[in-house]
């Protein structure tokens, strides 16, 4: 990356050239030291502060204490003073199905949706993707109620699974785990389509016909030739959708009545509900890493197809 | 396979798609206009809803805290998004890996560990020092947090789009710096500028968790508003708000279609 | 020209916006921290114009919501704050509230002697009652035409399989309840009978027809909309909805269940590092005058402690379920307040609860 510069060192170090030099780092420094400086008080030091207070002890009425203790980890695993219990663990587990439900669900809807729109008129285009993202601009409590409103017992889409035999009579689809895997594919869909648009858009054509002589069924063809061109627009598209969709507490809390409880339920109860801030900084810990490993699993696996592009975000 | 049976059934995939993605805000905006307090029937047209709202002083007032805060965090966040964006570009050949980092921090963040983070934090500083009781500023702080990667990201591909050529010829042209970014560099930029600010400005009206996390008593914003008479579970007024909410969304959209038109 | 002065009309509004959001807990303000739905408009408008004041209102459903927020940088940005009996010790003891000046409360003579010197707060000496009320169950008889008077409707899947119904959301609430069901008493506190109760709430909530938790308030809406038939909720609620909406509340009855049901009183407190504890004095003995007391209870139906706001009170206060009968009084209990390992272990059920 720094090859000019060494390369220019290395070629003579005149006094100018170091003046310029220390100028350029001052200009680094200047431009890049507010918003660093305002990363790091803000958000850096409140997360290295927020781990602190998963080391500590719970206190009467939920605040943290001293000493430290691994308390609220063995809390977060189901160790209680009463034995073991399995309640977190299926937390997590329900945050990770549930995550991997949503994301798979998006994935069937965006992909033909996707490459439609690539195959539209041009002019077109544009008004497809927007009407696409636009729901996504409106506030997602307010989506979140929209889905309330529709699945509520009474309404015609309850009615409709209730005569299909889905749910039972009088109730509704909502609150269920069912309407929170909805509302997270609700919630998401933009942040898969708009990558695997881009991916269908630079297509190479020739390749494609040449599959379509080349194999028997279009499906072998699609398989072949599309498939792997529109890989790194997919991989970019569910990292853009299941991590957030694994961290979220809105839909869960909402459309999830108490049954669906995700990680970030867990979480946030701890602050603003059960008051147990160790208990909810493990479990915010428990949630960075299984983010971080999911980024970093998503980046080795976009690294070996070689797609040649960075599955970074 | 029939190629055209195929295209038809794409279409009608794209239109069931279309009204997936609308159905759950057209209901809402069909209930603002309901004349009873039922979620289930329509029982006929009325505006007393909205009659109800603009009596409500708190909503008024979390309704001037969401511009507030979306309009001030938005303007702090372009300026220092832009300065980091540009020294990005400038210092692109160094080994910058930490700010890249830092950078994407408050992108993969998980919306509530970067909320519950922030409220952690700002108890304990004020705690500490006095400082920072959670309200408008400590939301506006938070705001801006996550605006500034966008921002940087932004301004800095705008950048990296440029032809390197040019900033050579300003250099000629402009003996100041401080000329070159007024007379240079932001006019060069203004488009990334203007869909930058958008951005944050939308990021900050659709974001609840963290503002919901960082708020204290006078600063509700209308997400936290709704949230709450969600949680009230009082139905009619909310699908007025969000209407109205969901129409500005709309106009934004038509704006943002104008002026991607325009610069086609 | 006009772009001009749109533009300096824009900066002067956005800067006056800067000054009035930095400019917090100014002088003159009342921040009170209250249940949704508890109190008179008119007597906050009464207050802020006898003594030239802004109060400004912030609303809560549960008390654990309360506490947590408290946690959360309350206790220096309340002035006034409404907990249940079960959780002022816990307040008390950990120092987030102040003392009550009585010299500056000389209304205080006003409440019954029962609420002078309460069992969760001995003499009063941090908290002034507000109201108090009970906890039962509401549910649709339409539905249940022919329900026993009996938390079965909703514990017992035998009683209720078919229609959906929510519990509680707090939890020692929903424990207490589920505890009176499984015939321990509302008040159950040891662990066999907590476990007990536990196990059935974790069933309860994996039935088929569960609907969710929810807070007191909420559920009344939610079997006014007929998306829950069977619920908890507050006696006074009750009363005010079906007042505001007497079509949707038609079918709507409220009962105290005959295994025993919750009883509470709310009490004002000032927190520990209130911004203006004057003015928060001020407003509990505005709040405990005679008048002012008889007129909060004819407006939220609750039942007042207040001796002597007695003569101005409505007809329906006098009655049940306002003001339970001898023989339903028999049946309500305190929750009890928790401390030390009984608070841990209560929240490490709760928590499991919800997490099944």
């Amino acid at each position: 990356m720094s090859n000019s510069h060494t390369t220019a060192m290395q070629s003579g170090q005149t006094l100018g050239r170091s003046q310029a030099m220390v100028r350029e780092a001052r200009h680094l420094l200047f431009t890049v030291t507010p918003g660093a400086a305002w990363i790091i008080l803000f958000l850096v030091l409140p997360s290295v502060y927020l781990m602190a207070v998963a080391f500590m002890t719970n206190g009467p009425y939920g605040l943290p204490q001293m000493p430290l203790s691994l308390e609220s980890f063995k809390q977060l695993a189901g160790f209680g003073f009463l034995g073991w219990s399995p309640g977190n663990i299926y937390t997590l587990l329900r945050s990770l199905w549930q995550t991997f439900l949503a994301t798979a669900l998006v994935v069937i809807v965006a992909y033909p949706i996707a490459y439609y729109i690539s195959t539209c008129r041009e002019k077109w285009r544009p008004l497809m993707l927007l009407a696409v993202v636009v729901p996504s601009w409106t506030n997602q409590v307010i989506r979140a109620f929209g889905w309330m409103n529709l699945l509520a017992p009474g309404t015609p889409l309850s009615s409709f699974a209730e005569t299909l035999g889905l749910i039972s009579p009088n109730m509704g689809l909502y609150p269920s785990n069912f309407a929170v895997t909805l509302g997270l594919a609700y919630n998401f869909l933009p942040f898969m389509v708009l990558p695997l648009y881009a991916a269908f858009e630079k297509l190479d054509t020739a390749q494609v016909e040449a599959a379509q002589d080349l194999y028997a069924t279009p499906f072998k063809a699609f398989w072949h030739a599309v498939f792997p061109q529109t890989l790194p627009g997919l991989l970019a598209g569910v990292v853009l959708v299941a991590i957030p969709a694994f961290g979220m507490y809105v839909v869960p809390e909402l459309l999830g009545g108490g049954k669906g409880m995700m990680l970030g339920n867990l979480v946030a109860t701890q602050f603003s509900g059960g008051s147990n801030w160790p208990l909810g900084a493990a479990g915010a810990i428990l949630m960075l890493i299984a983010t971080f490993i999911g980024l970093f699993a998503m980046r080795r696996i976009g690294k070996r197809l070689g797609g040649g592009e960075e599955v970074v975000i | 396979m029939n190629k055209r049976a195929m295209r038809r059934g794409l279409t009608t995939f794209w239109w069931l798609t279309v009204v997936f993605l609308y159905l759950p805000l057209a209901v809402v905006m069909l209930f603002s206009f309901n004349a009873s307090n039922s979620a289930a029937r329509m029982t006929g047209f009325s505006l007393r809803w909205y009659h109800q709202l603009l009596g409500n002083e708190q909503i008024m007032s979390a309704f001037a805290n969401t511009l507030i805060l979306a309009v001030i965090s938005s303007v702090i966040a372009l300026a220092i998004g832009c300065m980091i964006g540009y020294g990005m570009y400038r210092h692109r050949h160094r080994k910058l890996g930490w700010l890249i980092i830092l950078i994407y921090l408050p992108i993969v963040l998980p919306d509530i560990v970067f909320g519950i983070s922030e409220m952690a934090f700002f108890v304990q500083f004020h705690r500490l020092t006095g400082f920072l009781q959670p309200g408008l500023t400590t939301m506006i702080i938070a705001h801006v947090t996550f605006q500034i990667p966008f921002v940087a990201l932004i301004v800095y591909s705008r950048f990296v789009g440029l032809d390197p050529t040019l900033f050579e010829a300003a250099k000629d042209l402009y003996a100041s710096p401080v000329k070159r970014v007024v007379h240079f560099m932001l006019p060069t930029i203004k488009p990334a500028l203007i869909s930058a600010f958008f951005l944050s400005f939308t990021l900050s009206v659709d974001d609840f968790v963290i503002s919901f996390f960082t708020s204290g008593p006078e600063s509700a914003t209308l997400p936290i508003y709704i949230w709450g008479a969600i949680k009230k579970g009082i139905s009619p007024e909310i699908n007025a708000i969000a209407t109205l909410m969901i129409g500005a969304v709309a106009l934004a959209a038509v704006f943002s279609l104008m002026f991607n038109r325009r610069r086609a | 020209m006009i772009h001009n002065k749109t533009r300096a009309a824009l900066a002067v509004s956005l800067s006056s916006m800067l000054l009035a959001g930095g400019a917090q807990a100014e002088e003159g303000k009342l921040y009170l921290f209250n249940w949704t739905q508890y109190m008179d408009p008119a007597i906050i408008e009464a207050f802020e114009e006898q003594f030239d004041v802004e109060v400004v209102q912030n609303y809560f459903n549960s008390n654990p919501e309360l506490i947590s927020k408290l946690n959360a940088g309350g206790t220096s940005q309340y002035d006034v704050i409404v907990p249940s009996n079960y959780y002022i010790p816990r307040l008390i003891e950990t120092g987030l509230v102040q003392k009550l000046d009585r010299s500056k409360l000389p209304n205080f003579d006003n409440l019954m002697p029962q609420f002078k010197d309460p069992i969760f707060d001995p003499g009063a000496e941090y908290s002034a009652a507000y109201q108090w009320g009970v906890t039962g169950m509401v549910y649709n008889t339409e539905t249940f035409p022919d329900a026993a008077n009996s938390w079965s409707l909703l514990f017992d899947p035998e009683v209720n399989n078919d229609y959906p119904f929510s519990l509680i959301g707090d939890g020692q609430v929903a424990v207490g309840s589920a505890c009176a069901y499984l015939g321990a008493g509302y008040q159950c506190a040891d662990l066999d009978s907590l476990k007990n109760a536990a196990r059935t709430l974790i069933e309860t909530k994996n039935r088929d027809n569960f609907s969710g938790f929810a807070d007191g308030t909420p559920t009344l809406q939610q079997l006014a909309r007929g998306v829950v038939h069977a619920g908890m909720s507050f006696n006074g609620d009750y009363l005010f909805y079906k007042e505001e909406d007497p079509e949707s509340f038609a079918n709507l009855a409220f009962t105290i269940p005959d295994e025993g049901a919750e009883m509470w009183v709310d009490a004002m407190m000032i927190p520990a590092d209130a911004p203006n504890p004057d003015l928060a004095h001020e407003f509990i003995n505005f709040m405990l005058d005679a008048q002012i007391g008889a007129q909060l209870s004819n407006y939220n139906y609750y039942a007042s402690p207040n001796e002597a706001a007695r003569p101005y009170l409505d007809e329906v206060l006098t009655e049940s379920p306002t003001q339970p009968t001898d023989e339903e009084m028999q049946r309500l209990y305190f929750t009890p307040s928790l401390k030390g390992e009984e608070l841990q272990t209560f929240q490490q059920l709760w928590s499991e609860v919800k997490a099944r």
